[in-house]
């Protein structure tokens, strides 16, 4: 084995597809297995770079899968490769999985390999996120420095939050675009919570956009849309942290808010690391010239107070 | 006597009395069996529906259950097919540049070397054999390229179906009521073929909310009831316009047209005009049902021997109207 090249893992509880793989990404070191469950421990053995996985098979779901080997062996990239995009499958591989991208099958050959070259070299050359868990002391200090940002027009959603997260966050609202920027100038902000829509139209260009140029800052989308395409889009265009459905849910929020507050901790500390969340680019960008000077010019808050103890 | 008259008095009141509680009790009796036949009318009605519309979901689970399972085979044969032709590419350069090699290494011998005499000619008759193998290759890869296109059109037809069935978005989102007629129309397709022709009048639509899996489902009732009421020959016009607050849908056919008695209970289910065992006459009830959930409504005009036209009326969601009307700048709400 040449450890210079990029170690693929795929699972599938169908052999011919594995076959398929292994052929596709033959420049490759390809590591097979029929079975999830022992997914996590051959990822981890073999140090793969690269997790390509099914979504339906008998054993296990592919969420749970990659659930596994993200906290064992979270340096590997995960994809999630299936045939079948329902909503449930596409909202577990963010939430559960923090899937690199959600591909369909029948997939295309180039783009596939294009996917694992790049998560490959992302793997090889950017910092794991550790697992570990924050300490109390750096979760206030997190807290008194970034702030959460809702861009939500619904009045009671808006209600909602503050009552969730109002006592916990320096929490700050914008209905608008413009308000949304202004905000993010002026403050330190962490987390963005976004609707996919609002009464200006679609925010998800907002949303891609943002991660595109600040990877950092980590997003939560609220929607009460049935949508698994938007979502598959969320996640390859915007690698949106987490994607909450209405009505917003005390427990689920909260806990996402607080993990995506730690995960903008953790980047900031480790900017490097950030490049794991690469975003997959339009041809055209997905907001206006202006709005998208506004977000490149945003001012890079990295490395302003250092990591404590 | 008076005691006589008295009970017979008395026997006459009781049998009055048992005559008008007889009476009254067939009297209710008779309500109670109308009511019992109505109600028992009324529920098969809504059970036949309820049956109807649990068959229109299993059906488009099961499409979409099959466009799904599908995805698995093609996956692998697509991108094996792409593989393979990779890898005759790969060959075949081998091929030739171990050919080219082969004639330099020709080029420089010493034809009067009795040994090289000897050899050559066989050696360039191998080699022409092998070269002429390639033309093998390209016709391999000429099938192969063939299959590639065949795959392709089998995942757009999956692709067509599991858009048309909507699983992956069974509950409300914004949507396109454009979409839903392009997708009924793709599905339709076999009821139409050479025999319609469809003239698209469409114009963007603001989006609606809705189910779109049910949205599609109307559409496709509309356009094969249209595709049936034409026969042989006909036109089939689909117009989309903006009325106030409302997307409004049309479906139009040059057909036999529906008579003025008949008109008025055409949404009522179980009517149908087919024959016995073909229409089940729930489609246009069904139409009906989905409309109004969607806090819609559906007009018909029909001229016997001229056409009938369906418009069906959908509110435009009002987040995407705000959207269009006002710009950039609305007024901010601030914490608390």
């Amino acid at each position: 084995m040449d450890s210079t090249r990029i170690r693929v893992l795929c699972i599938d509880d169908e052999a011919r597809i594995l076959r398929a793989l292994k052929a596709l990404l033959r420049d490759y070191d390809v590591f097979s297995t029929t079975e999830p469950e022992s997914a996590a421990q051959v990822a981890a053995t073999h140090d793969v770079d690269v997790v390509i996985c099914d979504q339906r098979m008998p054993q296990m779901i592919g969420v749970e899968a990659l659930r596994l080997i993200r906290e064992r062996h979270p340096r590997a990239m995960r994809i999630l490769l299936t045939g079948y995009s329902d909503l449930n499958a596409v909202l577990g591989s963010v939430n559960e999985g923090e899937v690199f991208r959600f591909v369909n099958k029948p997939w295309d050959n180039q783009e596939l390999r294009a996917i694992v070259a790049q998560a490959g070299q992302l793997a090889r050359e950017t910092p794991a996120i550790s697992n570990a868990a924050i300490s109390e002391r750096d979760k206030q200090e997190i807290r008194k420095h970034a702030g959460v940002l809702v861009i939500e027009d619904d009045p009671e959603t808006q209600t909602r939050l503050r009552e969730i997260l109002g006592p916990h966050y320096q929490l700050r609202f914008a209905a608008t675009t413009d308000r949304a920027l202004q905000v993010l100038e002026q403050h330190e902000t962490g987390v963005v919570i976004s609707e996919t829509d609002s009464g200006q139209g679609d925010l998800t260009g907002l949303i891609k956009t943002l991660k595109q140029y600040h990877p950092h800052i980590a997003s939560v989308v609220l929607t009460d849309r049935a949508n698994a395409q938007l979502a598959i889009d969320l996640i390859n265009e915007g690698q949106v942290f987490r994607m909450l459905l209405k009505p917003v849910r005390m427990g689920s929020c909260r806990l996402s808010v607080e993990a995506a507050l730690g995960r903008y901790w953790q980047l900031k500390n480790n900017p490097k690391a950030a490049g794991r969340f690469a975003v997959v680019a339009r041809a055209t960008p997905s907001v206006p010239p202006s709005l998208l000077q506004r977000i490149k010019a945003l001012p890079q808050r990295l490395f302003t107070f250092g990591r404590i103890g | 006597m008076s005691v006589t008259a008295l009970i017979f008095f008395l026997l006459a009141l009781g049998a009055g009395a048992a005559a008008f509680w007889f009476f009254r009790q067939s009297q209710l009796l008779k309500l109670r069996i109308i009511a019992m036949e109505e109600a028992g009318k009324r529920q098969a009605g809504s059970q036949a529906q309820i049956m109807h519309t649990t068959k229109l979901a299993s059906l488009g689970q099961m499409i979409a259950g099959v466009a799904h399972e599908l995805n698995t085979p093609l996956g692998f044969v697509k991108s094996n097919v792409d593989v393979c032709r990779e890898l005759l590419a790969e060959y075949d350069q081998q091929l030739i540049s171990k050919a080219h090699g082969h004639l330099a290494q020709a080029s420089r011998l010493n034809l009067e070397d009795p040994n090289v005499k000897q050899k050559l000619p066989a050696a360039l008759k191998a080699l022409a054999a092998r070269l002429a193998a390639n033309t093998t290759l390209s016709e391999v890869n000429e099938l192969l390229s063939d299959s590639r296109e065949g795959l392709e059109q089998l995942a757009k037809l999956v692709r067509n179906l599991k858009g048309f069935a909507r699983l992956d978005q069974d509950g409300m989102d914004l949507f396109d009521p454009i979409e839903a007629i392009e997708s009924a129309l793709v599905i339709a397709q076999h009821e139409l073929r050479d025999r319609i022709s469809v003239v698209k009048d469409l114009v963007a639509m603001p989006k609606v909310k809705a189910v779109p899996s049910q949205i599609n489902q109307v559409f496709l009732n509309l356009i094969t009831n249209a595709a049936q009421a034409m026969g042989e020959r006909g036109t089939l016009t689909l117009r989309s316009r903006r009325q106030g607050d409302f997307a409004v849908l049309e479906v139009e056919d040059n057909g036999a047209g529906i008579s003025p008695e008949v008109l008025p209970k055409i949404f009522d289910p179980f009517f149908t005009t087919k024959p016995v065992g073909e229409g089940t006459g729930l489609g246009l009830s069904i139409v009906h049902k989905i409309i109004h959930s969607h806090g819609g409504s559906i007009n018909v005009r029909s001229n016997p021997g001229q056409g009938t036209t369906f418009a069906i009326s959908l509110p435009i969601d009002h987040a995407s109207l705000r959207g269009q009307g006002r710009g950039d700048l609305r007024s901010d709400e601030e914490p608390a």
